[in-house]
């Protein structure tokens, strides 16, 4: 499979790549770990004249932490989030939704800007960065801001990023004191897959009484959402009519596109075992289903 | 517009003349003859054009050939460039870890890969890690076995 005709522009710094953005307008893209972006050239589902290389930039790649928490670059491979330790010990369900895209060929090549800015409904990591409360740097030559990550998707590939700017960090704040995350990805076809769907949650407390419970959900609606009204559990044993009310409470937020994964039905079927099963996995203090 | 590129591939500088849109499978097939770099689904789920690129492996469908100037190339042929087949590949040969052969070198780089990064690797790990790797003729169980053994022969100081 051949990439039609296009050219590959080189700048060397984040205010370069935008000015180059805002010349070039709908006639070019950013292009940084390049995996989706070469598929969908190659099966020409886009096509764009100017392809804006980030990979030049340099300090874009970092895994840092310190008291405000993690920043990740948006140029860091998925790989090296999923490996770093860092990472693993912070936010193991962070680790373990970069670790679950595509294969390790990909992870190695795909980076962290590229899969968030993609806006896929289907991406692995918004459900838990949701769930963080994580921020995105958005860089542009006028201004550098910082939008929640529940802000940044607007709809189907859509997102908040204006003419000329550019996806630059993800900041995570540290996870509430004693709360558990976990990531289930579920994959209706290979492993290697688009999930069908995945279910991020968060849960501080455990069966006897929940302090604070957290959903992020992905594959369910246009864009990855957070499950809003969660506080019904609060201070609350997890039981199976409490379960039954958060399944329905995601029930109605979610709106299902019915894909080669699942139909809608199956979907809806879906979310309502798999936020149960993350909700329980967590009370038990058994992150390892 | 072609521009010239200078690659790495398998310990040698080649100076080459590239497309922006050829990709790095493109140029090695084409341009330096390395047929043991294959192009399967043309969209990195297979794995027959796997390369390592400064030691990780990559699909090389997917990689601008552009964007992987600096960077250290090594395709099966780079394994046994001296003569002498690498242990992971003499060991694909004893444990008749394949059939047709097509999907042989992707492997054989993707389990380089994997035991230079962790050299006892869990049966779940193995598996997770060569599952972007697809056999049509299911030589899967052979494959894994041929991995076990070739991490045994490593230990034991094979190369």
């Amino acid at each position: 499979m051949t990439i039609p005709v296009f050219e590959l522009l080189r700048p060397k710094t984040l205010a370069e790549a935008s000015e180059l953005l805002l010349k070039h307008g709908d006639d070019a893209r950013l292009i940084a770990g390049g995996t989706t972006l070469v598929i969908l050239m190659k099966q020409r589902t886009v096509y764009y004249p100017y392809l804006i290389d980030l990979q030049g930039i340099s300090g874009l790649d970092h895994i840092t932490a310190d008291g405000e928490g993690l920043r990740i670059g948006a140029m860091a491979t998925q790989r090296a989030v999923e490996t770093s330790l860092l990472v693993r010990r912070s936010f193991p369900a962070l680790a373990d939704a970069f670790g679950k895209i595509g294969n390790v060929r990909v992870r190695t090549t795909a980076t962290v800007g590229g899969n968030l800015a993609h806006a896929d409904y289907r991406l692995d990591p918004p459900p838990v960065l949701l769930i963080l409360g994580a921020d995105l740097v958005l860089s542009s030559p006028k201004q550098t801001r910082t939008v929640p990550i529940k802000d940044f998707y607007r709809g189907l590939y859509e997102t908040a990023l204006e003419p000329g700017e550019i996806l630059a960090e993800v900041r995570v704040p540290p996870a509430p004191e004693g709360s558990r995350t976990l990531y289930l990805k579920y994959s209706s076809l290979s492993a290697n897959d688009w999930p069908c769907l995945g279910v991020a949650a968060l849960l501080k407390g455990n069966a006897k009484r929940c302090d604070e419970l957290r959903l992020g959900v992905g594959g369910l609606a246009e864009k990855p959402l957070l499950i809003e009204g969660l506080e019904l559990a609060r201070n609350e044993t997890i039981t199976d009519s409490l379960l039954d009310e958060i399944a329905r409470l995601v029930d109605e937020q979610i709106s299902p596109i019915s894909d080669l994964r699942g139909s809608e039905w199956y979907k809806r079927e879906m979310a309502r075992v798999f936020v149960k099963r993350a909700i329980c996995a967590l009370a038990e203090e058994d992150p390892h289903l | 517009m072609k521009r010239e590129l200078a690659l790495t591939v398998n310990g040698r500088l080649a100076k080459l003349q590239v497309e922006d849109a050829d990709t790095l499978l493109e140029v090695l097939r084409d341009q330096l003859n390395l047929w043991s770099v294959r192009e399967g689904c043309g969209v990195g789920a297979c794995g027959t054009c796997t390369v390592l690129m400064d030691g990780k492996p990559v699909s090389s469908c997917l990689v601008l050939a552009r964007r992987a100037e600096g960077r250290e190339i090594v395709t099966v042929e780079g394994l046994a460039a001296s003569g002498k087949l690498d242990v992971i590949q003499e060991t694909f040969i004893e444990e008749r870890a394949l059939q047709c052969g097509y999907c042989t070198p992707g492997f054989i780089l993707s389990v380089k890969a994997l035991l230079d990064e962790n050299s006892t690797p869990t049966d779940d790990e193995v598996r997770e890690y060569l599952s972007g790797n697809l056999c049509r003729c299911a030589g899967y169980g052979d494959i894994v076995r041929a991995v076990r053994v070739a991490q045994e022969k490593r230990r034991a100081g094979a190369t």
